[in-house]
């Protein structure tokens, strides 16, 4: 580790999140080695590559649900509050995950509601979430267009609906880190574009970063920054691109 | 349109197959691989019944099971409907204490429950525990009436004491083993997004462990009411009382009509039981039928 580059980075207002020398081994396999990544503030990063690349993996180094084996993941203190207190660091940390993980036998409000766990106590949980909140809930909800009964249960919504409450969720909590894994997998266009939207908007107008596993080129080149490729066979041949000033040309060019 | 680019045509269709050098066959699964735990299980179950049968046998006489059969059962017949309103005050008092104990026991079994769940808490906690409820299970109802009617005396206090002591031992369990069927996924993400273990456990788990613990909550209040009308045969309250005066004096007439009782009362309890569960299990199910 070089200790120059790391005050460099660290010295970077708007660094925050930086991994440095990632590596994570399931068994004797690497999935990746080595791997250095930076996000800063308004950034939108795409994850890609084919998969059992290792993206989700990544991901969840990341955002601490995984434990690297090599390497540290650093979290600026200002922007993600203090990461010597986990809970309070992970409250900033909103995760969109591939199997949703919402609560099926609760209603869609409750769970959008969830988002914001992290913000309270338990006893101020215990009964109910703050009432004065649960509008902007909803709002979210209608917003992604899955408002029509907010007290239904998430097992009877189709696969599409769950995801866009999974991302009504995330929005809700409204944190300094977005972590989506394929938040657009099961939505049409329509919805795809709309979420990618919302998660660029926070990114471009409130600061927030995004990092986001994505499979469509044309979303890729549409919404994301950069992008970091993860190579499935090798783990050492990560490579990080730059898609947004392409992007700018070709819309320069009237395409 | 596309017949204007001549060169689509060319391209081979798909209806043409695409040469393939080498298909790959199936892999051969060795027998041995079949016995995993739950096929073991079965196979040991099944020598156990065949062992099991070697070593039951009766006292060897003749015995006329029919004659001796109709001889007790037809004292039993009619029932004597004359302490109907006796058994009808005995019969509440035995639900009252079912219901108390139920309750008290559901609210310390979801307690010990957690504790007792190997996906909840550390195995030290979850080995005493279960270590406990073991003890309390192996303590028959009846000896547990005894127990209390010795500490508080013969009345309904001593039925409710020992149905919660006796129930917590099978609550426990069977809260602990929802706890563990439990997906822990919800609960983890919860927690990756900041909710402290209460919330997580709140938020997380309890709306999917619900169900079942209804399920057998309404269940244990069943065998309580049930247990409930022994429990009197050492004093604990409840319809006991009267069974144990009536089989002693022979007055099987009249016990009959206190089986009857119990009948119609667990009978209804149980479609009622039935019911719930119906309805909680057709709304956790609905997004099947999508």
């Amino acid at each position: 580790m070089d200790s120059i580059d790391k005050i460099a980075y660290q010295a970077d207002e708007n660094v925050v999140i930086s991994a440095r020398g990632l590596g994570f081994r399931r068994g004797e396999r690497w999935i990746f080695r080595g791997l250095d990544l930076t996000v800063r503030k308004g950034e939108f990063i795409a994850l890609v590559g084919p998969s059992g690349a290792g993206k989700t993996t990544l991901l969840s180094c990341l955002c601490g649900l995984l434990q690297p084996q090599e390497g540290e993941v650093w979290v600026r203190p200002n922007a993600v509050a203090n990461p010597q207190q986990p809970r309070a660091c992970r409250r900033h940390f909103g995760i969109i995950f591939q199997s949703l993980n919402l609560i099926s036998n609760a209603d869609l409000l409750t769970n959008v509601q969830c988002g914001r766990l992290g913000r309270y106590g338990f006893l101020r949980t215990l009964l109910g979430f703050p009432g004065n909140e649960s509008c902007e809930a909803y709002q979210l909800l209608a917003d992604l267009g899955v408002g029509a009964d907010p007290y239904k249960w998430v097992s009877e919504m189709s696969g599409g609906e769950q995801q866009r409450v999974a991302i009504a969720r995330a929005l809700f909590q409204s944190p300094a880190l977005y972590f989506a894994d394929e938040p657009v997998s099961n939505l049409d266009t329509y919805y795809a574009g709309r979420v990618l939207g919302l998660l660029r908007q926070q990114a471009s107008q409130l600061g927030r970063s995004v990092c986001c596993v994505l499979h469509d080129p044309s979303l890729i080149s549409r919404w994301a920054d950069r992008t970091i490729a993860l190579h499935p066979d090798d783990p050492s041949a990560w490579r990080m691109r730059d898609v947004r000033p392409q992007a700018k040309e070709l819309q320069g060019a009237g395409l | 349109m596309s017949d204007s680019n001549p060169q689509e045509k060319s391209r081979p269709l798909s209806s043409d197959p695409m040469p393939r050098p080498h298909l790959p066959s199936l892999p051969k699964r060795p027998w041995y691989e079949r016995l995993n735990a739950l096929n073991m299980t079965l196979l040991i179950f099944l020598l156990a019944v065949v062992f099991s049968g070697f070593f039951v046998s009766g006292s060897g006489r003749s015995v006329n099971v029919i004659e001796n059969l109709s001889r007790f059962a037809q004292d039993f017949f009619p029932p004597d409907w004359s302490v109907l309103d006796r058994t009808a005050a005995a019969l509440l008092e035995t639900v009252v204490i079912a219901i108390l104990a139920t309750f008290f026991a559901i609210v310390v079994s979801l307690v010990l429950a957690v504790g007792a769940a190997q996906n909840l808490a550390p195995s030290w906690v979850v080995i005493s525990i279960r270590m406990g409820l073991n003890m309390i299970r192996t303590v028959p109802s009846l000896i547990w009436a005894v127990i209390a009617v010795v500490a508080v005396g013969a009345n309904a206090v001593a039925g409710v004491i020992a149905l919660t002591f006796y129930s917590i031992g099978y609550l426990g369990k069977f809260f602990s083993e929802s706890f563990e069927s439990m997906n822990m996924d919800v609960a983890r993400s919860l927690r990756g997004i900041g909710a402290d273990p209460l919330q997580a456990f709140q938020y997380g788990i309890w709306p999917h462990a619900r169900p079942m613990i209804w399920s057998h909550s309404i269940w244990m209040l069943e065998y309580n009411i049930r247990s409930a009308s022994i429990i009197g045969y050492v004093g604990a309250g409840g319809l006991g009382l009267q069974l144990h005066a009536y089989q002693e004096y022979g007055q099987y007439d009249r016990f009959a009509t206190v089986l009857i009782c119990i009948l119609v009362v667990v009978t209804s309890l149980d479609f009622l039981s039935e019911w719930i569960r119906r309805r909680i299990k057709r709304r956790t199910d609905r997004n099947l039928s999508h």
